[in-house]
């Protein structure tokens, strides 16, 4: 019984460690220039970051932990809580998380793997160019997670063509991985369905009243990052992880093989492609009327219309615990901009940076950029969104370069296994050591942190 | 029968370890579960690593915890431990999931009693789990873990645990018997006897005390020992010194025995602030080490 209560405090230590944490600063007294309601909500902030880096109650635990907090403090009333908790982006985490499963169990990874392979050849370096272009673009339009569910059966099925000792191939295992998971991750930024933390924080612009994005207004500022990024990132990832093999004509054949036997595209196979650009087209041409989610929403109800999935899959394979948590965190963002808080942290940020540089313009980048990138690394890109959006829409400026700055900036998450849900996926292959997140992450965060700084002071103010 | 947990997590790290416990296991006649303790993905992208192992799973790729379960049957029909049945038993497809785990159903037989059980998560809290499913005598573990590891282990699995620290299978192994008046040395004693029996090692008996005089439980605990190995026929040397009993039982031995010994009667509390004996030898020592719980 004693070993099961000081076991119970070991594994918890970090939910005593961030309610005492809490609890201490609730006793302080409020900071000089910031409302009681506003510094109850930084606590609460303080406490989710915690509890969502270290994960010792789950998710959903701490999504409900932070509405209760909110209610308990004053904040809100449950009502307004509740009212809080669902919007636009909640929903199209929601239709993306179940888009992805629909047209994961599509068996269309096996026409990409043909594609790709018909277009490249066996040379390694243009395979891996292949990989990098053709995630990044699809995982623009589909997000990030889909593109690397696809893509990874056939990035691992080259590898285990080339050699079946692992040992002999780790850094073209490396390369095609690398490939995939940053491909992916770097096309999330292209459009505003490439992630969630994109259509959080175009939620956040509007529901400040500062401003609007449409799905075209972003791509024509985003597309072109996404477009000069690819091939420095080919050229990065060939750098770091030289491979031990520079042809791949047998893997490349075997693959082949292997892809034929799957015979010609489907009927189901077209039609959940017919489904997808239907969505597609949606995001584009209605999404300023009747938001993204809500298309995402029709889209799943499509694919569940025509018999492409079924109920279960989808809800076996999407983890509503993350759905909750968004609610919650989106809940608390919009709290921290009613109750003055986003607005305290961003003047003291401001204030506190004036001390290196008087140039707002840079502090401001500097905010939205590094410090986006940076947490990304620890507390995942969608949270760092969550929780950064409000603070950086109200350091002044203009909101939609600082939107944009900071939702391109939370793909820049290369360098942990925990900073995107890509980089966590080929993780999980078992193939890959977090050390060499390391090695191709600081390079690649360096050089998106380069494009996109030379973006925003050269080319978006010429598309004014 | 006793069930016996083996843990293993890579071919890389964990060959030694299978092959020195399923010899281990054997020797009671043992039924061995082999859990894979994998890491675990971070909640928030649990389903989106689930969505992708699902297409992969297409692709006949599995798990990295299916292939390290496949190697480590293989391995131990290699060895000897598992007949082999003509028959390929091992297919990723009779994963089936139980609770909080996964266990592959192996159709057909194979001499010994065997199952092949899949986790993910925090190794300490995943084999307190699996012990919490199944009544485990014994626990098998790998060495060179993380820092805390010793502590972990005695403190929190209900189980005898055995750590394959610094373990050569080409070596020839003696068994060092740390007898003291603790109460689960008894026990201790019976599990060394049986492995020194059946797996044909020399024995040695020690008991070291602080000071010069040793007490009357520890020259109780001593002759009882004495009596047990006598028993069994399994010849022995028995050795009284005096020293820091950690010390002493590091020093005498080496890299080329395993040590067996009791578990500390300590309170949990006490265990948790001062640490023990045995947690303190687990700690240091540089050869295997089996800590035996008392009844």
């Amino acid at each position: 019984m004693l070993v099961d209560i000081i076991y119970w405090a070991t594994q918890r230590k970090w939910l005593l460690i961030a309610l005492l944490f809490g609890a201490v600063l609730y006793l302080l007294p409020t900071p000089h220039g910031l409302t009681s309601n506003g510094y109850h909500t930084l606590i609460i902030v303080l406490i989710t970051i915690l509890l969502i880096i270290y994960e010792p109650i789950p998710l959903p635990a701490v999504a409900m932990l932070i509405l209760i907090f909110q209610v308990l403090f004053g904040i809100a009333t449950p009502n307004e809580v509740a009212a809080s908790f669902m919007s636009d982006a909640v929903f199209f985490i929601m239709g993306s998380l179940m888009l992805a499963v629909a047209i994961v169990s599509q068996g269309l990874d096996t026409r990409l793997a043909l594609g790709i392979i018909n277009i490249t050849g066996h040379k390694t370096w243009r395979i891996v160019a292949g990989f990098v272009t053709v995630c990044a673009v699809l995982s623009s339009f589909i997000g990030e997670h889909t593109v690397t569910a696809m893509m990874m059966p056939v990035g691992l099925t080259l590898v285990r063509h080339t050699s079946s000792d692992p040992k002999k191939i780790a850094r073209l295992t490396a390369l095609i991985l690398f490939s995939i998971a940053y491909g992916s991750a770097m096309g999330s930024i292209g459009t505003p369905s490439g992630g969630g933390r994109n259509v959080i924080i175009m939620g956040y612009l509007s529901q400040f009243g500062m401003g609007s994005l449409s799905y075209l207004q972003w791509m024509k500022y985003a597309y072109p990052v996404l477009l000069v990024e690819i091939p420095l990132a080919v050229m990065l990832l060939w750098w770091t992880f030289r491979p031990e093999k520079t042809i791949l004509d047998s893997a490349v054949r075997k693959l082949k093989v292997q892809v034929a036997k799957s015979g010609n595209i489907t009927g189901r196979q077209l039609v959940s492609i017919g489904v997808f650009v239907l969505v597609f087209l949606g995001w584009v041409f209605l999404s300023p009327t009747i938001g993204l989610g809500i298309i995402a929403l029709f889209g799943v109800v499509l694919y569940l219309a025509f018999g492409l999935v079924e109920w279960q899959d989808l809800n076996r394979n999407t983890n509503w615990g993350v759905i909750m948590l968004f609610g919650a965190a989106i809940s608390l963002g919009l709290q921290m901009k009613d109750t003055g808080a986003a607005l305290w942290v961003a003047t003291k940020v401001i204030e506190t940076l004036k001390i290196v540089t008087g140039d707002l313009d840079i502090i401001r980048s500097f905010v939205s950029i590094f410090l986006t990138a940076g947490l990304t690394n620890f507390l995942s890109s969608a949270a760092t969104v969550a929780v950064l959006g409000p603070i950086v829409l109200n350091m002044g400026g203009d909101a939609v370069i600082i939107t944009l700055a900071t939702a391109l900036a939370s793909a820049f998450g290369y360098m942990t296994v925990v900073a995107s849900p890509t980089c966590m996926i080929i993780h999980s292959s078992g193939l890959v050591k977090p050390s060499d997140y390391f090695r191709g992450g600081w390079k690649m965060t360096l050089m998106s942190i380069a494009v996109l700084f030379l973006f925003i002071h050269l080319f978006w103010p010429l598309l004014g | 029968m006793m069930n016996f947990l083996l843990a293993v997590s890579s071919e890389e790290y964990s060959s030694p370890t299978l092959r020195m416990g399923s010899q281990i296991a054997k020797s009671f006649d043992a039924t061995l579960n082999v859990v894979y303790v994998g890491p675990k993905p971070k909640e928030l992208f649990a389903g989106r690593v689930s969505l992708a192992r699902d297409s992969l799973a297409k692709w006949e790729i599995y798990h990295p915890g299916i292939e390290v379960l496949r190697w480590a049957f293989h391995d131990l029909q290699a060895s000897g431990y598992l007949e082999n049945s003509g028959e390929n038993g091992f297919d990723p497809l009779n994963m089936v999931e139980e609770k909080d785990r996964y266990r592959l159903v192996l159709p057909g037989s194979y001499g010994q009693e065997i199952d092949l059980v899949l986790r993910e998560g925090e190794i300490i809290d995943e084999l307190r789990k699996e012990c919490g499913e199944e009544d485990y005598t014994l626990s098998i573990i790998g060495g060179s873990k993380g820092r805390n590891m010793a502590h972990d282990l005695l403190q929190y699995l209900p189980t005898s645990v055995l750590v394959m620290k610094n373990v050569d299978i080409d070596k020839s192994y003696k068994l060092l018997l740390c007898v003291d008046d603790s109460s689960a040395t008894k026990r201790a004693v019976r599990f060394g006897g049986t492995i020194a029996k059946q797996m044909e090692m020399a024995v040695t008996l020690l008991t070291v005390s602080k000071h010069d005089k040793f007490g009357e439980g520890y020259t109780a605990a001593a002759k009882s020992a004495s009596r047990y190995l006598d028993t069994l026929n399994v010849p022995y040397e028995q050795n009284f010194l005096t020293g820091d009993p950690v010390t002493t039982f590091i020093e005498t031995a080496g890299e080329d025995h395993l040590i067996v010994m009791g578990a500390s009667s300590r309170s949990p509390l006490t265990k948790f602030f001062l640490g023990s004996k045995p947690m303190k030898t687990l700690e240091k020592a540089n050869c295997p080490i089996l800590i035996v719980r008392g009844e």
